[in-house]
């Protein structure tokens, strides 16, 4: 009878949280559009709030771009029957790939905010000089983390199968 | 003691009922996405993703970081002017072998054996090298490598490898001795002399791209771009040249898991050893014998007698003759000498794709003595043949678009 319940829930089209990662889906591949058209410079650098779209080397935001469109289409094609094992899978593969965007983005300020400035003569950051690098503006993978994080739930809701 | 054929058999019933378990194996989480990352149409979007996070973190780290963030600090402003100041007699030979130029800022400039040679190795090279092997080994244990392998097959199939040939070229990102080492992995002769001429020829080691990172960071991607083209295409024709097979392969895929830090650790360290014991010396030793060529005038008799070639045929200055025999000992000691070289973008970039193209370093060169002399002798032919070829190529395509 449970399993039953939990199958009929697996094989439910449209749920909350497919609605969740439909959307999120949707504006990853919007961000990453605009992160190859502000390369393409279709417009120049893109700064809304704490938003920040430089444009200004292939590798970050044409190559980096790519990989979130690609992160936006599999969490759209995996946002319907959420929670079946083939459809999570690739919601959780969309949600990997703007994690290693996001993840090398804050690797990429920590590692400019540990040295201390080419002109200083001193070795290390000070301390709020290391904190002022972590200041916004941010670029939209790391905006995104946070949101991408309730894709742990799909991970754990399989995990307690598993076991 | 002899056992019965019924005795034999009721031993082995008894260990399998301890040892096996029965039951239904259910598909995980894990296991689908292990399945989607060897699928083309998911996993090389998951592939490029991979060799982003590569490239980045091996830039931010070994680039943002170590190099200029500490040891450009540390070599230019305090190890070369104490070295400067300590060193007697500026005027003299052994200034010049162990300093370097007098007048130098930076220690790229200097080109002193212990100036140049330790920054070259210490400053550039080893955070380069340390944080390559770090996520090649995270790659390995975590068992994305396989996948990469299967995804890569049909590709590498068109140029007579197959998927595993992704081993020897990502070691050869690395240092090219171990990849050279790593081609016997291939199963057929002619699978091992393609890739071992395409490793000599068109991968450039981790300290080649460290050292390009730092002194050319804008044109790493021209750079680059101009040796995967190289690679595919020289690659195709050696296929179609050279006889033999190319057999299929069983790739074994392992399941995702956690890389277990004791066996990183021990892999990084001897990985990271390997290159301290076998490229330091050569980068001090190579100084050295360059410095030794220029003092004795070896390296401007031959800059002019070669200059028609290089200046003609390759569209690069005739100075480029003195990197270009360094990079016999350390490629990334000759993209460093390269650099204090006056040259137009165009030049830049034609001379450091010679540089990696050209004759494979020593050490490369001894481990492939080591795998069969014919074999070396053959690759090195088919290399002065590409170098010739290729060079011209990439200066008539500079001379088209109006930039030679």
């Amino acid at each position: 009878m449970e399993q039953n319940e939990s199958k009929e829930q697996n094989e439910q089209k449209i749920t909350l949280i497919g609605i969740y990662v439909a959307l999120l889906g949707l504006v990853t591949l919007a961000f990453g559009i605009a992160d190859i058209l502000v390369w393409a410079g279709i417009r120049p650098g893109i700064q809304v709030g704490i938003l920040a779209i430089a444009g200004d080397d292939f590798f970050r935001w044409a190559w980096g771009g790519f990989i979130m469109i690609c992160a936006g289409l599999f969490m759209l094609a995996g946002s319907t029957r959420v929670a079946t094992l083939q459809q999570s899978a690739k919601v959780v593969l969309g949600g990997v790939l703007v994690w290693l965007i996001a993840g090398t983005d804050i690797f990429a300020r920590l590692c400019v905010a540990i040295p201390a400035d080419v002109a200083s003569p001193a070795f290390f950051n000070s301390l709020s000089g290391f904190l002022a690098a972590f200041a916004p503006p941010y670029t939209p993978a790391v905006l995104l983390f946070p949101f991408t994080l309730g894709i742990l739930y799909l991970i754990w809701i399989h995990d307690t199968d598993d076991s | 003691m002899v056992f019965s054929s019924d005795a034999r058999w009721e031993m082995v019933d008894a260990i399998t009922r301890q040892t096996v378990t029965y039951g239904t194996y259910k598909h995980t989480l894990g296991d689908v996405l292990g399945d989607l990352t060897v699928k083309p149409l998911t996993g090389i979007p998951v592939a490029f993703a991979a060799l982003y996070a590569f490239w980045s973190v091996f830039t931010s780290f070994a680039g943002t970081l170590m190099t200029d963030g500490f040891m450009v600090k540390f070599f230019d402003g305090f190890w070369l002017p104490w070295m400067q100041s300590v060193w007697p007699d500026p005027a003299s030979w052994h200034y010049f072998l162990f300093v370097g130029n007098p007048a130098a800022d930076t220690c790229f400039e200097a080109f002193g054996m212990l100036t140049s040679g330790l920054f070259v190795s210490i400053g550039v090279v080893l955070p380069a090298v340390l944080v390559f092997y770090l996520m090649m080994t995270l790659l390995e244990d975590s068992g994305y490598l396989p996948r990469l392998a299967v995804l890569m097959d049909s590709v590498l199939h068109r140029i007579g490898l197959h998927g595993y040939a992704i081993v020897p070229i990502i070691l050869g990102l690395g240092c090219n001795v171990p990849a050279v080492t790593a081609t016997r992995i291939l199963e057929t002769k002619k699978q091992r002399f393609i890739m071992m001429t395409l490793l000599a020829l068109f991968i450039p080691c981790g300290a080649q791209l460290g050292i390009m990172m730092s002194v050319l960071p804008d044109l790493v991607g021209i750079v680059m771009l101009c040796l995967i083209v190289g690679f595919c295409i020289f690659g195709f024709v050696l296929n179609k040249v050279i006889p033999g097979e190319n057999p299929e392969i069983l790739v074994d895929v392992p399941r995702y898991h956690w890389p277990v830090k004791e066996y990183v650790a021990k892999k990084l360290w001897n990985r990271t050893k390997g290159f301290l014991k076998e490229a330091v010396p050569f980068v001090l030793f190579g100084i050295l014998v360059v410095n030794l060529l220029y003092l004795g005038g070896v390296i401007q008799g031959l800059a002019n007698l070669l200059e028609p070639v290089f200046v003609t045929w390759f569209g690069v200055p005739k100075e480029t003759v003195g990197p270009l025999i360094a990079a016999f000992l350390r490629k990334d000691l000759a993209i460093a000498q390269l650099s204090t070289i006056p040259m137009t973008t165009y030049q830049m970039v034609a001379s450091v794709v010679l540089v990696t193209i050209y004759f494979p370093c020593v050490a490369t060169f001894v481990v492939m003595l080591r795998e069969g002399w014919k074999e070396l002798i053959a690759a090195i032919v088919v290399l002065f043949v590409v170098v010739f070829i290729y060079g011209g190529i990439i200066h008539g395509i500079g001379i088209l678009l109006g930039v030679a």
